[in-house]
């Protein structure tokens, strides 16, 4: 067990690495490009000389990356070209102000999707489970900057109920985060709930929930005691797949409704061209990534038993 | 003569006669005489009440309600760097600095230059040397007396050998800044440059204190300003702050604070926030929002008209536009009517490419450009495309979806002529940084009140803004004949060959200049659309 999580964990930061390096080999395997982006397009070729050598840009590419990957690990993330101010002093803010979204984005989508697959799951066919399979299927279908749009119309220039911004300017607010929630909440629901009916379909159809039946379980126990267990695997699986999107995959909500977060930071940071903003945010990018599937397979073991029986070393100690 | 005094008291300039000659045998309007005099020195209460005097005509005295004080208004602008007022290339910046940091002179929106921090000027017979009286008693945010060492740091950096400034061409010709008094300059010019106390209120020109080097050379680190606000926040791409000052040396504005706040660059969210209360005024419309705005119950639109305009210019010495036939051939296939009427709905003015617009003074009417295809086809045979010719365009929509737009008819009307453009389209923030480099590619450039401006920093030959490389010893010295003429109508007359020499060298495809629009909310008083967008707050109250 240990070894094969120390395996993991040995993977996991070969990724982190490899990405570090792609990153920084694309951003300023250039340096006169790099010199250009801080110092600006009116800069002389002496300030950027001069720069260049002050920075110690002359050095071999690989003794420049591993100095940046030093300095990054130690919290020194360069100083942002476009904000005029250390990335570190601004990209924790407005993560922080993602996670915000990204939580109540989950925290309104999971149970609404379980409810929804639980409800149509239950009974394969019925008049439910066919007018939640509609609702899920169109919402998913409309991607997010048109709902964002079609929900903007309605909400804040037709009935005038919502803020149009949300920039939370003067601290949070909930009134303005309602409109985006709503936006990724609806493109992700659907697709949730879709996963969370065919699991249950498939469970609810399975031998020992025939017996369960059979034996006069009542149908709430065999739901909630028998089926849900078994039926949770795969849309934990799909939610931990949502969290590296929720976290860069909503640019276009955040850019949309002008939420300060992440999104709009990478957004503004890729517009910009800059660099150390950039690789910042790929890198803790990556984090997520990375965390939420070591996460996922940590949960995954939890639910299903067959894993931690399978992980159990053989007796020779042969292999993992 | 007539009760026509200069600001400080002294002699009148000798101009100042002659245009008051032309205002009395009708040869100049109200408006044309204020202007020409307020550069002379004159102060604009005697300039008006003269004129008033001549024209019988009483001050206007529209029915305005009282003014409310205190309250808190909130702007929504794009927040950009701004570490050295001097430098900034967008005016947004210059709005949030506006509010801290003074100039020498103000100019109104009627285009008429008003004291500010000189309290009076007087230039020389010859207009080459001009002497700034400063006011007195103004001090720093952070106590420091206001005083001639701050004028001459601040013009001295703008012409240093180093400066990054768009000011160093606009002010190349000024020699030297002299330092007479504690309170009064003179600067010493090359050329005679009649405009100058008007070319003070560029967005690039605020004066700033004598320590601002030694401080960090970092505004909003040190936000020290002789103006009626103070900064208390300030943060790139999210929003700044301004305080209202107790100790202001004029007159008090009626706004306890203001607020930026970005929204973005997507236009819509300002929209949808205009709507929902979260802001009080847009910065600017785009074209495509009007309806949209016209529809809100609580906001107002504003709009006026502007020298604003895109240019569609070639690089004189970039191929195959190194080629004047291929230049004009393009011109010609251009119809510029189109591009207004489908690219921005008809709401603005039908341009000659000539980058001069009929609002602004010295404008001199060219005979209208004809669309002439079939010449255009002859001129690309000509040149050795009887084919056709591929070229590419390349464009930002920095100010909005319009430029794609236009860019688009003209790709239609080009077509007829066998020239084939190819769009590349960029987002904006990636244009700016190429702006000035692709050989053929669409600008915006913002109004200025006097077009001799906008000519001196794009088509002077080696100007820090000429995009086009244009570079013409004939146009350079028409150019500086008009600049120096006092009379308007004269100096109207001397732009035609300014006007038609930038015209016949064909660098461009000016097509028109496009109506501003903005919004407020309706409890939002006293804002004017600035033609140039300078918005001050000071005159703006909520009720």
């Amino acid at each position: 067990m240990a070894r094969r999580w120390g395996v993991r964990l040995a993977e996991i930061v070969g990724v982190m690495l490899a990405v570090s390096c792609i990153v920084y080999l694309m951003l300023e395997v250039n340096a006169d490009e790099v010199a250009v982006k801080v110092l600006g397009q009116f800069s002389t070729p002496e300030q950027r000389h001069l720069w260049l050598h002050e920075n110690g840009y002359e050095r071999p590419f690989l003794l420049r990356y591993l100095g940046w990957l030093w300095h990054f690990l130690w919290g020194d993330w360069g100083m942002s070209t476009h904000y005029r101010e250390p990335v570190i002093d601004i990209l924790p803010a407005r993560l922080a102000h993602t996670g915000i979204l990204a939580c109540a984005t989950l925290v309104v989508m999971i149970p609404a999707s379980f409810l929804l697959g639980i409800l149509a799951g239950m009974r394969e066919g019925s008049l439910a489970d066919r007018a939640i399979s509609v609702f899920c299927i169109l919402t998913t279908s409309v991607p997010e900057f048109a709902s964002a749009v079609f929900l903007a119309a309605i909400f804040v220039f037709w009935l005038g109920l919502l803020p149009g911004a949300s920039t939370m300017t003067e601290g949070f607010s909930l009134r303005e985060i309602v409109l985006p929630v709503l936006v990724l909440a609806l493109y992700a629901t659907g697709y949730l709930a879709r996963i969370v009916r065919a699991s249950m379909v498939e469970v609810m159809t399975s031998a020992y929930v025939r017996t369960a039946l059979m034996k006069g379980a009542s149908p709430s126990r065999i739901v909630l005691r028998h089926a849900l267990r078994n039926a949770l695997i795969a849309p934990v699986t799909v939610i931990m797949l949502q969290v590296p999107w929720l976290l860069s995959g909503v640019i276009v909500t955040e850019v949309f409704f002008a939420y300060k977060g992440f999104g709009t930071l990478l957004y503004e940071a890729a517009l910009n061209s800059d660099v150390a903003m950039i690789e910042a945010c790929a890198m803790v990018s990556v984090v997520v990534v990375v965390a939420t599937q070591l996460l996922s397979d940590l949960l995954y073991a939890w639910l299903n038993p067959r894993m931690r029986r399978a992980e159990r070393p053989a007796p020779q100690g042969a292999g993992v | 003569m007539l009760g026509l005094r200069n600001n400080g008291g002294s002699r009148l300039h000798r101009g100042v006669a002659e245009l008051a000659d032309g205002l009395l045998q009708g040869r100049l309007d109200r408006r044309e005489f204020l202007r020409s005099v307020s550069w002379l020195g004159v102060s604009a209460a005697s300039a008006s009440a003269f004129a008033a005097s001549v024209l019988g005509a009483k001050e206007a005295s529209a029915a305005v309600e009282t003014p409310k004080r205190g309250g808190s208004l909130r702007f929504a602008s794009v927040i950009q760097e701004l570490s050295d007022p001097s430098t900034v290339a967008w005016i947004e910046s210059s709005n949030l600095f506006r509010n801290s940091l003074e100039f020498l002179t103000r100019v109104d929106a009627d285009n008429v230059t008003h004291p500010y921090l000189a309290e009076s000027w007087e230039p020389s017979e010859d207009l080459k040397t001009w002497r700034f009286k400063l006011r007195q008693g103004i001090t720093w945010s952070d106590g420091v007396p206001f005083t001639s060492a701050d004028v001459a740091y601040t013009i001295k950096r703008w012409i240093a050998p180093d400066s990054k400034s768009s000011n160093k061409t606009s002010f190349a010709s000024v020699q030297d800044v002299e330092i007479v008094g504690p309170h009064e300059v003179v600067l010493h010019l090359s050329r005679p440059m009649l405009a100058l106390p008007q070319m003070l209120f560029a967005y690039t020109c605020p004066i700033l204190p004598r320590d601002f080097d030694a401080t960090g050379a970092n505004w909003p680190k040190h936000p020290v300003g002789t103006g009626p606000y103070t900064m208390t926040h300030f943060a790139v791409g999210q929003g700044a702050s301004f305080k209202r000052r107790a100790d202001y040396w004029g007159t008090a504005p009626y706004l306890d604070e203001i607020h930026f706040i970005d929204l973005g660059a997507d236009i819509s969210a300002q929209v949808a926030a205009l709507a929902a209360g979260q802001v009080d005024i847009l910065y600017k419309l785009s074209i495509e929002q009007v309806d949209l705005v016209k529809r809100i119950p609580n906001a107002v639109l504003l709009t006026g008209s502007s020298a604003q305009t895109l240019c569609l210019r070639m690089q004189v010495d970039q191929k195959p536009f190194d080629d004047i036939r291929i230049r004009r051939a393009v011109q010609l296939s251009a119809n510029n009517k189109q591009m207004l009427d489908l690219a921005y709905r008809g709401q603005g003015t039908v341009s000659q490419n000539d980058h001069v617009s009929p609002i602004q003074p010295e404008y001199f009417a060219l005979p209208p450009m004809q669309r002439d295809v079939a010449q255009a086809r002859a001129l690309l045979k000509e040149a050795g495309y009887p084919d056709g010719i591929d070229i590419k365009l390349v464009l930002g929509n920095t100010q909005g979806r319009y430029e794609q737009d236009t860019a688009q008819v003209l790709q239609q009307n080009c077509r007829e002529a066998g020239i084939r453009i190819a769009l590349d389209v960029l987002p904006a923030t990636e244009y700016w940084p190429i702006w000035n480099k692709v050989p053929f590619g669409v600008t915006y450039w913002a109004h200025r009140p006097l077009a001799v401006m906008t000519l001196d920093l794009a088509y002077r030959s080696g100007a820090a803004w000429n995009e086009t490389h244009f570079n013409s010893p004939a146009f350079d010295a028409a150019l500086d004949h008009a600049s120096a003429i006092l009379d308007p109508h004269e100096r109207s007359k001397a732009m035609q060959a300014v006007e038609q020499i930038l015209r016949d060298n064909a660098v461009m495809v000016q097509p028109y200049f496009p109506a501003p629009f903005t919004a407020t909310a309706k409890n939002v008083h006293g804002y004017k659309l600035n033609p140039a967008d300078y918005f001050d707050l000071f005159t703006v109250w909520l009720s």
